[in-house]
């Protein structure tokens, strides 16, 4: 694998993560209503990727 | 990264984290609670809602509810006169035992619209005060709250220094890779790994913006001491103006000044948030993100004209946008449940960050570095693995 594609394999994930919790952060803090629905949605995405990978590996 | 450099940040992230683990436990446990504050405290019965008026459009005098709120207190002093964006209905006078006392003792709630009084909230007693006081200052004033300050300057260098070892540990594994076939450690420091770096930008967040609001007193206070004091300037050392009788008229005058704002609080003469001649009304704007935002509108007690109302400089309002993202208040109660879980994950953080040191503290780092990276994923093929080795 390329050096290329293996930081993409180490820091795709969180990097992109990282991204939608700033984002989930500042959205609410922004707009109403349709701002507090991005950043339920983005805030979940580590959650979600918590509970995926728990599954996975189950 | 050197193998050496490895172990220098290994080092930092170590030490950071032994440091300040007990007292972020501390911190990730009785703020749980306290993101619910106010839905707890509803459900204790320490703050009601207003009853419903549906015939009553009309506005009640604030005069006469700080005269009320006086009458009950006679020993003590209005301090502060405030509203809340999301509850017009609703008035809450705060008294002090002077103007200038560094704590509130009455906080009375009245209906905006009847000026009937209707609740006084139970101040310093109760359980969530009690986990509230753990969380700010560990019952030790200003020291506490700036020691637990230097506690989250900790997490931020744990977070970082965690961060830069995620690259080594996981150069072999997949994203999320859980390996629990070796052994209970290696599935440990792997959960710790995937926790840390999916909970890594909000727990920075929550964490950065908690050391700045341990920063409130000593920001505040210069505020205070530099642009308050320049707008009230020529009252230094007046005699107080008195301040029952003329807070409607005060009011008005802040609201004429600033159509497009609603008034958060106001102090009143005597109070350091004020001056011994005027009255300042905090308004704030409407949108989600003005409403974070205060315009400090000065106002002679005496004459009720608006004296002076500047912007607030950036590091208050650093101050005001740190509170709702160390809080998790503005989005809702779904927005308050994600908070609650991401602060669970951070609690697994720390707590299997301590299992690591715990089972591996006798064992030089090399040893072990080496051990948990070369038993890489088994899923991935061999030539993929060989060659990420050389790198």
């Amino acid at each position: 694998m390329s050096r290329r594609g293996k930081g993409r394999r180490t820091w795709g994930a969180p990097i992109a993560l990282a991204l939608l919790s700033v984002v989930g952060l500042l959205s609410a803090l922004f707009a109403d209503g349709l701002g507090d629905v991005v950043s339920w949605v983005a805030l979940a995405a580590p959650v979600a990727a918590v509970v995926w990978c728990m599954a996975r590996s189950a | 990264m050197t193998a050496e450099a490895i172990k220098r940040w290994y080092f930092v992230h170590k030490w950071t984290s032994l440091i300040s683990t007990l007292f972020l436990l501390l911190l990730c446990v009785t703020g749980l609670p306290l993101i619910f504050y106010h839905e707890i405290d509803h459900a204790l019965g320490y703050t009601i809602e207003p009853p419903e008026l549906p015939e009553v459009t009309g506005r009640a005098s604030v005069d006469a509810m700080v005269a009320d709120a006086l009458a009950r207190r006679p020993d003590d002093a209005l301090q502060y006169v405030m509203r809340e964006a999301d509850e017009p209905d609703i008035w809450f006078v705060a008294l002090g035992e002077t103007a200038d006392a560094p704590d509130v003792s009455a906080f009375y709630t009245y209906d905006a619209r009847s000026g009937e009084y209707l609740h006084e909230y139970p101040l310093r007693q109760g359980v969530m005060y009690f986990l509230f006081r753990l969380h700010y200052d560990l019952f030790a004033g200003l020291p506490g709250t700036l020691f637990l300050g230097a506690m989250g300057l900790l997490l931020a260098a744990s977070l970082v220094s965690g961060t830069v070892l995620y690259g080594p540990f996981m150069r072999k594994l997949n994203f999320g890779t859980l390996r629990r076939q070796r052994s209970r450690r290696l599935w440990w420091l792997d959960l710790h790994n995937l926790l840390g770096i999916v909970t890594l930008a909000w727990l920075l967040v929550v964490g950065v913006t908690g050391v700045i609001n341990t920063l409130a007193i000593p920001i505040l206070g210069h505020w205070q001491a530099t642009q308050l004091a320049e707008m009230t300037g020529s009252y230094r050392g007046q005699e107080t103006a008195p301040s029952l009788g003329t807070v409607d008229r005060a009011l008005a005058a802040a609201r004429a000044a600033e159509p497009d704002k609603e008034l958060s609080f106001m102090a009143v003469p005597g109070n350091d948030f004020a001056s011994p001649g005027h009255f300042v009304a905090y308004m704030q704007g409407s949108t989600p993100w003005t409403s974070r935002l205060l315009t400090p509108v000065l106002i002679d007690a005496r004459s009720g004209a608006v004296v002076d109302s500047r912007e607030l400089p950036w590091y208050v309002i650093a101050l005001l946008v740190s509170q709702p993202l160390h809080f998790g208040d503005y989005g809702g109660l779904p927005l308050k449940v994600l908070w609650a879980v991401l602060d669970l994950l951070a609690i697994v953080v720390l707590a299997s960050g301590v299992y690591l040191w715990l089972k591996r503290r006798n064992v030089p780092f090399e040893t072990w570095y080496g051990a948990a990276v070369a038993e890489g994923d088994e899923a991935l093929p061999a030539a993929v693995s060989r060659h990420g080795r050389s790198a």
